[in-house]
């Protein structure tokens, strides 16, 4: 019971970022026709630049940083990681959907995503950082961890899951709501009828790569310091975006965040639970839910039309 | 003795006939692509010290590249997996030589089975689906492959990988010839296969999935064939490589393994068969040179990775043909085009057989949720006749001819084929018993010459067109292929296109480009040929040609079911006239009855008659 507890609570943690990373590649998917390879590094380039305003390059040890300092660290990770969100799209994507041509873009995404990789691998040597935390949550508890109910879980999980969350709804709030969201809609229902009808088309695309990146690059920026944080952990933020977002059938926005909900929870149990005698473990971990995913596809592929080629 | 001499006899004969063909078909290309190799294949004996382990180990590179690229090229699969495949046929062979002591040649042999497997497996799971979620599902399929291979040591050997004792008896320079000479036979398969039958109708696939399914082109084996036949060149070179390196480290073979293939394929071009092979040793270039620069260690691996990717980067922004297509293409520019005239069709001389029922329909009838599209509607076509099916837009004329087609299941009603009921034959059933259809859109493959394009569909009932026979071109292949290829130059004779057989479909008039489609579907030789509105978009130096045309279907004894809006088309050519309103039939007959019945005036002239 409280393995069960601990599980729940670290994976809602973690699964909370999933959620939105997912959220980018559902809503970018349904505006454009494709997946965007490069999401997860770029939002691993978000936490990189944030940390490089927040501790530079060097070693850095788990102290706190002066809340001023995090949140202009947090702002210029915001602004690089919308910046080239959005500048991706343009150069990236957007020729080749002119063009028509599916092996451009995924091409150049892919392309993109080890360009960014690497460029951060430039600066960051070592193999993993660990992210200074504005909030002093290592004080509470025996070093940020209480024991609740018998399990043993860190403060700091509510605080990202609630931050996760907030923006979570912040994302409906602009689809739902705003201006851009309206259009976002629109051109989702139908591209050629929006722009006929005036919505600037590219122009709100553009900004909803910005956002998608901006959003979980929030999110991943306020998850960094619960764990280290090495080069290639954007990418799998991303693996795992897509994997949530690909059982959620690039759906709606609520559905892709709670199956990256979901996936996190999934993701702890199978590391660390042990279910009716079948004893699991870290290494099944990231294997087990992509397999599942692929299942699920294929599954579906199958049960479809044959001549169609549905989701 | 007799029967000796005539068995040498006949083989004289046979391999008289493959030197001719291959004398036909020989050109400057392979000539230069020759040369190259047998170049190539002198490098060892240079007075250098050449890095012949590196050259051997970037030629396995471009095996595995031109293996995927036949899978994007020409199957129109965006895979991203192929470093899993690799990895497959790396980890299976490293397995079975350092830990069961098999010999290296079995071992090869095994691992590039297994990778086949693999390649199969995913091509079931992925093959009905399009470019983006194969994209996606193959991508994480590599990173799944990454994360088996650092979980599990029992797989990999953990983080050191699995060391192979050893060289197999392969020198340096032994790894060096045979990779290039499997990378050339690769290459070599690859332009058979993009040339012959699986390559014609996998392009078809690709382009046009929707027209090559009512072709009766089998979409989905096609695709699982291109999966397991890219896969299988993946885990031969990752099978050979690791022996090459002594150690099947999992570092090596991760996704970005995977993202560099695919890259390498779409920059050398995955149309050409040796882009592939231009893509590796481009991205090999690249990398000397940031060596040659005075990069080095760890810092010069991520520094060349980020240069390579905005390379590519800009490169993709300029155009995604690839190198090697770009290149032929500005080759070609330079010779003068040179278009053949125009000729008139050849009047028809066949007579026609006469008016026997060929297709019978009954009681059709589709809903889409509330809305009964098609309810209760028969037609009877008689070969060597016209039959027209009118009526307003949204009266259910283009589902009917779907139902007929076997694109969408019927909710009632029957569909016979010479008294035979096909209703329950799935599309290329009915294709291939006679009963094909167009498209209301124009859908033929732009790329393609039009004799390419009808080869598709002339290609349907070929018993020795596979993907084996057509590698290894057997007599019996070569002799189908030649009878193919006349039955799809008549098909394109019949509508007038002879002259531009060798002329790319994109290259021709809208109209002729819907007549293409025609003679696609008329080189299936149906009994039943379903025709959806032929005369969109003509001219009105058109209809007279398809007015014509129609009428030499009819005088040899083909079956038409005309969907059409031009009733001056329709009174011109239309034996029979049935007349759908609102999924109904409102009036079936002659035309002139069916212009003066009431219920047909009220239908298109919205009021009660004139």
């Amino acid at each position: 019971m409280s393995l069960a507890l601990q599980v729940l609570v670290s994976g809602l943690g973690v699964g909370g970022v999933y959620g939105l990373v997912a959220i980018g590649y559902s809503l970018l998917y349904r505006l454009t026709g494709i997946v965007y390879f490069a999401f997860g590094d770029l939002v691993g380039l978000g936490v990189f630049a944030a940390l490089l305003v927040a501790a530079g390059t060097g070693p850095v040890s788990q102290t706190s940083v002066g809340a001023g300092r995090f949140l202009l660290a947090l702002l210029v990770g915001l602004v690089v990681c919308i910046t080239v969100s959005a500048a991706g799209y343009a150069l990236a994507v957007h020729p080749h959907l002119v063009r028509g041509s599916t092996i451009g873009w995924v091409a150049a995404t892919v392309a993109l995503a080890f360009a960014v990789r690497s460029l951060v691998g430039v600066f960051f040597t070592r193999p993993t950082y660990v992210f200074p935390d504005p909030l002093p949550f290592r004080d509470i508890g025996r070093a940020g961890f209480v024991s609740l109910g018998g399990a043993t879980i860190q403060v700091r999980t509510f605080f990202v899951l609630a931050v996760a969350a907030a923006l979570a709804l912040v994302a409906g709030w602009v689809v739902e709501r705003t201006k851009l969201g309206r259009g976002l809609r629109a051109i989702t229902a139908d591209a050629q009828g929006a722009a006929i009808v005036g919505v600037p088309v590219d122009l709100f695309i553009t900004a909803a790569f910005g956002l998608a990146g901006g959003l979980a690059a929030l999110a991943a920026v306020v998850a960094a310091p619960s764990a280290p944080f090495a080069t290639d952990s954007g990418a799998l933020l991303g693996v795992n975006g897509l994997v949530a977002a690909l059982i959620a059938r690039f759906g709606s926005l609520w559905a892709s965040f709670g199956t990256g909900l979901g996936l996190g929870v999934a993701e702890a149990a199978i590391a660390s639970l042990h279910i009716g005698g079948a004893e699991l473990g870290p290494e099944y971990r990231e294997v087990l839910p992509i397999a599942f995913a692929l299942a699920l596809v294929a599954v579906r592929s199958w049960r479809a039309s044959p001549a169609a080629e549905p989701l | 003795m007799t029967t000796a001499a005539a068995t040498l006899a006949r083989t004289r004969s046979a391999v008289a006939g493959a030197a001719a063909d291959a004398r036909t078909a020989w050109s400057y290309r392979a000539t230069a692509g020759l040369a190259v190799i047998g170049l190539a294949a002198l490098v060892p004996a240079l007075p250098f010290d050449l890095r012949l382990d590196r050259l051997a180990a970037t030629l396995y590179l471009a095996l595995a590249a031109v293996g995927l690229g036949l899978a994007v090229g020409v199957g129109g699969v965006p895979s991203l997996a192929q470093g899993a495949f690799a990895a497959t046929g790396a980890f299976t062979a490293a397995g079975l030589v350092a830990r069961q002591g098999w010999p290296l040649a079995p071992a090869v042999v095994a691992a590039t089975l297994a990778a086949a497997l693999a390649g199969a497996v995913a091509g079931v799971a992925l093959a009905r689906f399009g470019g983006v979620v194969v994209a996606a599902g193959t991508w994480l399929l590599a990173w799944l492959a990454a994360f088996a291979l650092t979980g599990f040591p029992s797989l990999s050997g953990g983080a050191q990988g699995l060391a192979l004792p050893g060289t197999g008896g392969l020198t340096p320079s032994g790894h060096y010839e045979l990779a290039l000479g499997l990378t050339a036979l690769a290459v070599g398969g690859y332009a058979v296969l993009a040339r012959g039958q699986p390559g014609l109708a996998l392009a078809a696939a690709r382009d046009q999935p929707e027209a090559a399914v009512a072709l009766g082109v089998p979409l989905a084996r096609l695709r699982i064939g291109a999966f397991t036949a890219s896969a299988a060149a993946g885990g031969l070179a990752g099978a050979l490589a690791v022996q090459l390196a002594g150690v099947a480290d999992p570092s090596a073979y991760g996704p970005a393994l995977s993202a560099k293939l695919f890259i390498a394929v779409v920059l050398g071009g995955a149309t050409a068969a040796a882009g592939g092979v231009a893509g590796v040793l481009v991205l090999g270039l690249l990398t000397l040179a940031t060596e040659a620069g005075g990069l080095e260690g760890f810092q010069a691996g991520r520094v060349q990775t980020l240069l390579a990717s905005v390379a590519v980067l800009v490169f993709l922004g300029l155009g995604d043909a690839g190198l090697l297509p770009s290149l032929r293409r500005r080759c070609r520019g330079a010779a003068a085009q040179h278009r053949p005239e125009r000729v008139a069709p050849p009047p028809a001389t066949e007579t026609s057989s006469g008016g026997r029922s060929v297709l019978l329909a009954d009681g059709l009838a589709k809903s889409f949720g509330n809305l009964a599209a098609v309810d209760g509607v028969g037609i009877e076509l008689e070969s060597g006749s016209v039959h027209a099916l009118v009526g307003p837009n949204g009266s259910g004329k283009t589902t009917v001819l779907q139902l007929v087609a076997g694109s969408l299941p019927v909710d009632r009603g029957r569909v016979a084929l010479d008294g035979v009921d096909v209703t329950r034959e799935p599309v290329r059933g009915r294709v291939v018993g006679g009963i094909v259809r167009t498209l209301q859109t124009t859908a033929v493959v732009d790329r393609h010459t039009a004799l390419e394009n009808v080869l598709v569909g002339a290609g349907l009932r070929r018993r020795f067109g596979g993907a084996w026979r057509t590698l290894l071109a057997t007599p019996k292949n070569r002799a189908e292929t030649a009878a193919t290829s006349a039955g799809a130059v008549e098909a394109l004779e019949s509508v007038g296109l002879a002259w531009a057989a060798d002329v790319p479909a994109g290259e021709l008039s809208a109209f002729d480009r819907r007549l293409v489609m025609v003679a696609t579907a008329l080189a299936t030789r149906p009994k039943a040929l379903l025709l959806d509105e032929p005369a969109a978009g003509a001219g009105s130096d058109d209809v007279p040609r398809l007015t014509a045309l129609l009428h030499g279907l009819r005088t040899r004894g083909v079956a038409v079911l005309l969907v059409e809006h031009n009733l001056r088309l329709v009174r011109a050519v239309a034996d029979r006239v049935t007349v759908l309103e609102a999924g109904r039939v409102i009036a079936s007959g002659a035309p002139a009855e069916v212009a003066l019945d009431p219920a047909v005036r009220r239908a298109y002239l919205g009021g009660p008659g004139l």
